[in-house]
């Protein structure tokens, strides 16, 4: 691992076109602000993490399990009340960041 | 001050079952912890069409059960941003679908939903990914049957 020592404000250059901005600490909570190409997902560690270990889980499940799933379907299927919800037209949102917005107490 | 917007996010209209099935699916973005297995078939496992196979052409032993949202989670709406849009090649919101994939035990009891990490699938371009969501209150195992 390549370890760097930053100031609020400054920056890492990965490859040609990701940026990273450590925008400010509050406690041990650092703020870092991240420019990348679309094309380039950016994404929490811990999350892929625990999605690669879900995805695991989920994989090949037992073919009694899956009848019984198919089973489940059909009955909350039949309970729903009202029809889904039918197509809603996208309806841009200009002032919604791309990243989200960590939570007060810490992303 | 957060960072200027850069993009426009999409609400993912929420199928009432999968239409069609689709012989091969190309994952532009892979399950996550498989990330060589890019070819998959979906296949409904009954009539309804709610519950389907997404099974690997690349690996006999690797499928996934995935379940549309709307007769669990009828509010489950997720948003996605243009780079995935325009990675799926989406053209209109009837494009796409969202799957959620199934974590089963020996039964399906305490089966639970990804909601975090759905399956996003143009039925159109055949094209399919694993896409995390930015709502990070989704949860990732959200159990099917009530309590």
């Amino acid at each position: 691992m390549l370890v760097l020592s930053r100031r609020v404000g400054e920056s890492i250059v990965i490859g040609d076109d990701v940026v990273i901005t450590v925008l400010d600490v509050r406690g041990d909570v650092v703020r870092v602000g991240v420019d990348a190409p679309r094309s380039v997902q950016v994404r929490r560690q811990e999350l892929l993490v625990e999605l690669a270990e879900t995805n695991r889980a989920a994989a090949s499940p037992e073919p009694s399990a899956v009848a019984g799933l198919s089973a489940l379907v059909s009955g909350a299927d039949r309970g729903r009340r009202t029809p889904a919800p039918g197509p809603r037209p996208p309806v841009p949102r200009p002032q919604a960041p791309r990243r989200p917005a960590d939570p007060p107490a810490g992303g | 001050m957060e960072p200027a917007p850069t993009q426009a996010q999409h609400p993912v209209h929420e199928p009432v079952d999968v239409p069609v099935d689709v012989p091969v699916l190309e994952m532009v973005q892979p399950m996550v912890g498989f990330p060589d297995r890019r070819r998959f078939a979906l296949e409904r496992l009954d009539d309804t069409g709610l519950v389907c196979d997404l099974r690997s052409l690349d690996d006999p032993e690797l499928r996934f059960v995935v379940v549309a949202p709307g007769p669990f989670f009828p509010d489950y709406s997720p948003e996605v941003d243009d780079a995935v849009v325009a990675e799926l090649g989406v053209e209109s919101e009837d494009d796409l679908l969202a799957l959620l994939v199934v974590t089963l035990g020996e039964t399906a009891d305490a089966a639970t939903a990804n909601l975090l990490a759905p399956v996003l699938v143009n039925h159109r371009t055949r094209r399919a990914g694993q896409y995390l969501l930015d709502d990070t209150d989704l949860p990732m195992r959200a159990p099917l049957s009530p309590a």
